[in-house]
């Protein structure tokens, strides 16, 4: 039960993966922050599940812009979800 | 098609964008002409976005010294040098890492262009010149139809080294390698793809070179006399620490707001190992 309840995650961390070793080897680039926002993904998946997972991703990779100054950012430290 | 239903909408805005460069278009550019056009547009429009990155380039020049010591310092813990090295970025407000947004930006572009020499079919008109350079027979083809699609695939090839050399100044040397050598990895993959793509990739890559030389021989040899944007480090509510240790600097209070502190004088190259 507990693996069918954990499987909307997985895939989100399979997509992110996936994402890994195609788009993001045509595009190379850096990441402003550590872990890289891939790395922050794949965490924010296992620990929230795909619904929050998502919404955390999604947040860090707004902030990974030009305009903010990066840094060390761990999924533990994200104060969105109590 | 079921990938391609929700992604109908991107196919089209860059139909009539292509369309609109296109030899039927206001600006009337051969197809292959018009996606090296669309490619120039898309990276115009994202020269903004690396203003900001290139000052920072510039800033870091001057903390050369210390980087080196933390990346020699932590040279067999790849965590704590990353994380190491983080912190020290932020302290001195330089970040000389691409940030991830821009890099999405491109993404539909790219999905689009493929879906779009895909359908080439409904798009082109019998007739229309698709040859790029009298090299290339037919941008809508496979690399590998002619033997001109190799060639593409060599210089896209030779194309993302160099601008993977500029992008990852920052990334540690094993990262750097497998930068390096996933997109020939990826060749084999890349032969099934429409000629026009790899163009796109190849002027897009050329771009990202051309934009490394240029920030480059704007980055002073030496550290610039005033200290620009190098240590605005906001005023702390403790005495300067000055352990060098970063494990106490995390416990220092975040910074209170972005509102310009007083320019200081650059830290003097006086860090505590010596």
């Amino acid at each position: 039960m507990t693996t069918v309840f954990r499987l909307p995650r997985y895939l989100g961390v399979g997509l992110v993966y996936l994402y890994r070793y195609t788009l993001g080897v045509l595009f190379p680039g850096g990441c402003k922050y550590h872990p890289s926002c891939s790395q922050y993904a794949i965490d924010a998946l296992r620990r929230y599940g795909l619904a929050r997972g998502m919404v955390l991703a999604g947040w860090r990779l707004l902030r990974c812009n030009p305009w903010s100054r990066g840094g060390v950012d761990y999924v533990e430290q994200q104060r969105v979800f109590r | 098609m079921i990938l391609a239903s929700p992604l109908t909408p991107l196919e089209d805005v860059l139909r009539s964008i292509l369309e609109w460069l296109g030899p039927h278009g206001a600006l009337g550019l051969p197809w292959a002409w018009s996606i090296v056009a669309l490619t120039v547009l898309v990276r115009v429009a994202m020269v903004p976005l690396t203003v900001k990155q290139i000052h920072s380039m510039q800033a870091m020049q001057a903390h050369m010294p210390e980087m080196k010591s933390i990346q020699q310092r932590f040279k067999h813990d790849k965590q704590k040098r990353n994380e190491e090295l983080m912190k020290f970025y932020r302290e001195n407000n330089v970040n000389p890492a691409a940030p991830c947004l821009p890099i999405l930006f491109q993404f539909p572009v790219f999905i689009a262009l493929y879906l779009v020499l895909r359908h080439s079919e409904d798009f082109f008109h019998p007739g229309d010149n698709r040859s790029w350079l009298g090299l290339l027979p037919d941008i809508a083809d496979h690399a590998n139809a002619h033997w001109s699609g190799y060639l593409m695939l060599g210089i896209y090839a030779a194309s993302q080294l160099t601008s993977t050399y500029f992008m990852s100044a920052t990334m540690d040397k094993t990262q750097r390698t497998l930068m390096m050598i996933l997109p020939v990895a990826f060749i084999p993959v890349l032969v099934n793809f429409p000629t026009g793509l790899v163009l796109y990739w190849v002027t897009t890559n050329l771009w990202t070179v051309g934009q490394g030389v240029v920030t480059r021989s704007l980055v002073p040899k030496k550290a610039p006399p005033s200290a620009k944007r190098s240590s605005r480090t906001p005023p702390r509510g403790e005495p300067e620490p000055e352990t060098g240790d970063g494990a106490k600097r995390q416990a220092a209070p975040q910074q209170p707001s972005p509102t310009a502190p007083p320019k200081r004088v650059r830290r003097k190259k006086k860090r505590a190992r010596r």
